[in-house]
């Protein structure tokens, strides 16, 4: 599903050059659930950019379903992520003048699905998160688990293929980390494609993949579970 | 309660650190140690930009050899941030299941 081939990120300004991804390899299979470890400024939030066609690599290939995206404009890159790709961040990442549902529907605007369709859905989706007796609320009114319930119920809506999840767990307490890694490895079960960046072992045992990364390179890959 | 942090002061080289959990009357037990690989490649005093790449690209592939090569008994749990200059660069690794 998502293959990178001498994967290369630098950021510049005009003083300083950093590399923060240096010829990376890897590839990832539909259905796998893939974890980025690695510590903090060793390019993983950079790689999962990148996989999710938020940012455009400096060099080397990336495929996408097959597709060479590495240097696709803004806009080809925003519709290949909308039908495809939910995201899910550590912080929430929701808006707070729009209501649970309102924010749930936004995928399904952006992709002009019909009302009475989004409806349906949204509604689905609230219930499967056990959070439609909270649907007219706002973010802040709920506790940081209800929110990123609602960030995963915004993030699967369209039915992606592919989670992205950067460090889904870092804002919350361990039941509802818990409950939150339970929901990723239910949609992993189900055949949603997961990779997700964690600095916890805890988490990281889930997946069936832990990639290392450090100073940007893959140092090692660690098989936890056959796909 | 998902992870607690326990100090431990000076595990050394060889030393393995045990960790006993017991959770409702069930016991797991856990084996942690923390391994140095070497982290320093023969440079000039004054490496050019060229020189200070390669050299880090040899200090990759002396780490991924040390972990490609270690008892497979163990798993790499993290690696962590070597200080400046240093010479060495400390893993943690953590015992597998069953073994």
């Amino acid at each position: 599903m998502l293959k990178t081939q001498e994967l290369v990120k630098v950021f510049r300004t005009e003083e300083v050059e950093t590399t923060a991804l240096n010829k990376v390899n890897l590839e990832i299979k539909q259905g796998e659930f893939v974890a980025i470890m690695g510590p903090s400024g060793c390019g993983k939030s950079t790689l999962l950019n990148i996989i999710g066609l938020l940012d455009n690599p400096s060099g080397g290939e990336f495929y996408f379903n097959g597709i060479e995206v590495s240097k696709f404009k803004e806009k080809q890159r925003t519709n290949l992520r909308k039908s495809n790709i939910g995201f899910v961040f550590q912080s929430f990442n929701l808006i707070d003048e729009l209501t649970v549902f309102e924010n749930v529907e936004l995928p399904l605007l952006y992709m002009n699905v019909p009302s009475s369709d989004r409806k349906k859905k949204v509604e689905a989706v609230l219930e499967r998160m056990k959070i439609s007796h909270r649907k007219k609320h706002f973010p802040q009114q709920l506790s940081g688990g209800q929110q990123q319930r609602v960030a995963i119920a915004r993030a699967v809506v369209a039915n992606p293929k592919l989670i992205l999840a950067d460090e889904p767990t870092g804002n919350l307490d361990s039941a509802n980390g818990e409950e939150v890694m339970e929901l990723l490895s239910e949609l992993n079960r189900e055949g949603t494609t997961v990779v997700m960046v964690t600095h916890s072992p805890t988490d990281a045992e889930k997946a069936h993949r832990i990639v290392q990364l450090f100073d940007g390179h893959i140092v090692t890959e660690n098989v936890k579970k056959v796909l | 309660m998902k992870e607690i942090c326990i100090p431990i002061s000076n595990l050394g080289e060889d030393e393995i650190a045990e960790v006993i959990l017991t959770i409702g009357g069930k016991k797991t037990s856990y084996s942690f140690r923390v391994e140095s690989f070497p982290w320093s490649v023969d440079q000039s005093q004054s490496p050019s930009d060229d020189e200070s790449l390669h050299a880090s690209l040899e200090q990759i592939a002396q780490l991924r050899s040390s972990i490609s090569n270690y008892d497979n008994n163990w798993e790499l749990i993290q690696i962590y941030t070597p200080r400046a200059g240093a010479s060495h660069i400390q893993v943690l690794y953590r015992k597998k299941n069953g073994h």
